[in-house]
């Protein structure tokens, strides 16, 4: 059944591109033909290649129909992904500038077009659809308590007047968060460190994963504080007490203790600095590690169903296609095959391979 | 066998309990007065009853049930002794684990539903894995209100009444963390599908459409993006573009039947099928509708994969196809060589599952499972496939192909291009690894061992 299901597939994607009268004979549309490519590279005529394959547009074969025979799995495939003209790119035009960057967006790709058949039938084509009148209409204004959201423009952030110096912001820092975080946001008691100097690259695949801060990963400084507004202390989260010029001076003091920088001049966050909205978004355009970042690029493989006789690199640990090649929970001292043992042995810090959840 | 055995009914030779074996393999076994005879077994010759002595017989254990017990000679309780029912006592083992170096603190932390002892593809709801961010509130659900604001032509603010007038629909949807796995990405942690697999669930939601929700209040042309937020102490929020907002999200008021359960979000939750669990915010208060992403904490600190080049990806939604054997597992021992029927789980965030296939030799051949529950749209789905072990070393693993064509990969391969810090999104195939039977006091052991 496998075989013959299969076998179709590939008949109908081989037929869109010959034409041949046995594909005219067979099931496609006699119009599917490659006849143009999205911006020279990706056949245009994609929706079709992905209907008259069932819908599969995850498929090995489709794919290739759509994004070439060279159509790589991984990293390599990935840089075309990037590519808005790509349609299985969920990157959106404005997001691809690699440099001091706005507000990142990523999108449903046009390849998954059954999502976007869905929501054109339940939003943008529904013209049929009258209000029910069922809840009651309530002014934007009556809301702003509720309204704590800051977005990656800065979007929300309190006036500029509001704010602190950082050395204030410190003392308030030591008071509700050191306990947790470490006085200079080092970590403690498996919490999460907020300002470490790690290398977000290992070289060995069984290092431990590099622990990931606001320095060397976060792409956006605006976050921290909707993030710590929001949520902290965790005990009491968004505290009157500290209120907004409170947290603005505790997320002065995270990014001051990251070495943050607001200008190209590299200039860093002193502790007179009057930290407000204003610092912030300039800290915010200068994060190391914003150029680092993509949308989503899954499925980054692309297999075929091998049933019988699959190829040694589908087989076993090493790619030698030996099932006994395989790697096992580490050992007790004594030979025992215990479960996490670093752990256990205090060799590793807790976690699932990163500080905390 | 046992220790229990008694001599006068155990007279056994090494012989005739092989062949009480063989006839046993072949089937249709049926035990009478301690002696099982076969009539296939007969039938085709070799057999002789005489010697035929089930591997079983003269157990005490076994046959002592034979006498009436309690539950035959006394009356059972009455109704409403549990107004709200329980399981069996003896059930209470199948619980919902964690493991308590993984999070510092109980309020931010999660447990892993017991799918090796879940039959079906629903999960109950006490049994359903739980991710706090800021510990279970208690809300009283005349208390609770859902605002829709933003980039609308009409703010509204609904009660939970108001939300149940609206059209209901009810869907079977797993549930999944996009860490499910994770503890598995540099290497074998745990030897349990529990904590390999177990964060995740599969439930019956009933809801309003998110769509109809939205459409009341009228998404202006620069709404392109809405921002859920929960009313507990993590405030939890993400992003999700219109398109995926109006595919099929609902907000769900119902879970199996019955109101949410508090540590799923009651009173009400957004449900994302298909994508990550994350973005399913529970205690649902705020729905904003905005022209860009928040880029929130658990969009970019969290829920993004960091890449072996030092790069991330980010808005990672969906959650792949994926699968795994729950029998045998880890979780069991073997019971001797003969014939098993392989089971597990399949489910894929992008649509229906297609075909899962099964290895025992690690991934060079593989034989296509049948389902034994019903396939349905993003949920769990339930595979079956007879398996006659001959009590040598084996390799078990399962391989999923959904509806969208997308064939779940062997691990080497996710290693190669995704590295091993990612820490999310680990969807690659596992490995169970069956001791042969004659090897020493671990024959039959199942081991998780990874490629």
């Amino acid at each position: 059944m496998y075989n013959t299901k299969k076998t179709i597939v590939a008949v109908s994607i081989a037929a869109l591109f010959t034409g041949s009268a046995f594909a005219m004979s067979e099931n496609s549309n006699s119009n599917a033909e490659v006849s143009a490519k999205i911006d020279g590279k990706y056949a245009s005529n994609y929706v079709e290649i992905i209907k008259n394959a069932d819908g599969k547009y995850l498929d090995k074969a489709v794919i290739e129909a759509i994004l070439g025979e060279e159509a790589t799995h991984g990293r390599n495939g990935m840089v075309g992904k990037l590519d808005p003209a790509n349609p299985y790119s969920f990157e959106v035009d404005d997001s691809i500038d690699g440099g001091n960057h706005g507000n990142a967006q990523c999108k449903i790709p046009k390849a998954f077009v059954e999502v976007h058949e869905s929501a054109a039938k339940n939003y943008f084509d529904d013209d049929k659809f009258v209000a029910r009148g069922f809840g009651t209409p309530i002014a934007e204004s009556a809301l702003e308590k509720w309204n704590i959201s800051v977005d990656g423009d800065g979007k929300g952030l309190p006036d500029p007047s509001v704010g602190m110096t950082i050395e204030e912001g410190a003392k308030i820092y030591v008071q509700f968060c050191a306990m947790c975080h470490g006085e200079f946001g080092e970590g403690a008691k498996g919490y999460l460190p907020l300002a470490v100097e790690e290398d977000l690259v290992t070289s060995d695949f069984t290092d431990p994963a590099p622990m990931k801060s606001v320095g060397n990963y976060w792409p956006y400084a605006v976050t921290l504080f909707d993030y710590i507004r929001r949520t902290m202390p965790f005990w009491t989260p968004n505290a009157p007490y500290i209120g907004d010029a409170g947290y603005l001076g505790m997320t002065g003091y995270i990014l001051q203790s990251n070495y943050l920088v607001m200008d190209d001049e590299g200039t860093e966050l002193e502790d007179d600095t009057f930290f407000n909205s204003e610092v912030l978004m300039k800290v915010n355009k200068y994060m190391p590690n914003q150029g680092n970042w993509f949308c989503d690029h899954r499925p980054v493989i692309h297999n075929e169903r091998c049933m019988t006789n699959c190829p040694d690199e589908q087989v076993g640990w090493d790619g030698t296609g030996d099932p006994t090649k395989y790697r096992q929970a580490r050992k007790l001292p004594d030979g025992t095959p215990q479960y996490n043992v670093p752990q256990r042995m205090h060799e590793d810090k807790p976690g699932v391979g990163h500080a905390g959840m | 066998m046992t220790d229990k055995m008694e001599e006068k009914v155990a007279l056994q030779t090494d012989a005739s309990r092989n062949q009480g074996r063989r006839a046993f393999l072949k089937g249709s076994a049926a035990v009478a007065g301690g002696v099982m005879f076969t009539q296939a077994a007969h039938a085709s010759g070799g057999f002789d009853p005489k010697k035929a002595v089930a591997p079983y017989t003269g157990k005490a254990e076994l046959t002592d049930v034979l006498q009436d017990g309690a539950a035959r000679k006394s009356l059972g309780f009455g109704v409403r002794k549990y107004p709200y029912g329980m399981p069996s006592p003896f059930e209470k083992e199948v619980q919902r684990r964690t493991l308590e170096w993984l999070t510092p603190d109980s309020m931010a932390s999660i447990t892993m539903s017991p799918i090796h002892q879940l039959h079906g593809i629903i999960t109950p709801n006490g049994l359903h894995f739980e991710r706090f961010h800021g510990g279970v509130p208690t809300i009283n659900p005349d208390d609770h209100r859902l605002v829709i604001h933003g980039l609308v032509e009409r703010p509204l603010i609904f009660t939970m009444d108001d939300l149940k007038r609206f059209p209901s629909i009810s869907r079977i949807h797993f549930v999944e963390c996009p860490a499910n796995g994770a503890l598995e990405w540099k290497g074998i942690q745990l030897n349990s599908v529990q904590w390999t697999h177990g964060m995740m669930s599969c439930v019956e939601y009933t809801g309003v459409r998110l769509s109809d929700l939205l459409k009341e209040a009228g998404i202006k042309p620069e709404g392109k993006w809405i921002i859920p937020e929960g009313a507990d102490a993590s405030g939890m929020s993400r992003s999700l573009p219109v398109e995926l907002a109006m595919d099929d999200c609902f907000v769900a008021y119902a879970q199996n039947g019955e109101a949410l359960r508090r540590e799923q979000g009651y009173p009400i939750r957004l449900v994302v099928p298909g994508c990550e669990a994350n973005m399913w915010v529970k205690y649902l208060r705020r729905i904003m509708v905005h022209d860009v992403p928040l880029q929130h904490r658990e969009e970019t600190s969290k829920y993004t994969e960091l890449m072996p080049d030092g790069t991330a990806q980010r808005f990672s939604w969906y959650m792949e196809a994926n699968s795994v054997i729950t029998y045998p597992s880890p979780d069991f021992k073997m019971q001797g060589p003969g014939k098993y029927y392989v089971r597990g789980l399949a489910w894929s965030g992008r649509g229906k599952v297609a075909h899962v296939d099964i290895s025992t030799d690690g991934g060079r051949n593989w034989k296509e499972a049948h389902f034994t529950s019903v396939v349905l749209d993003k949920a769990w789905t339930r595979f079956e496939i007879e398996w006659d072990w001959d009590g040598s070393e084996a390799f078990l693993m399962s391989r999923v192909t959904d509806e969208t064509g997308y064939v779940q990969p062997p691990m080497p391969q996710m290693r190669k291009l995704e590295g091993t810090n990612n820490v999310y999104h680990r969807t690659a195939m596992v490995t169970w690894r069956v001791h042969a039977w004659e090897d020493g006091k671990s024959g039959g052991l199942i081991e998780n061992v990874q490629y």
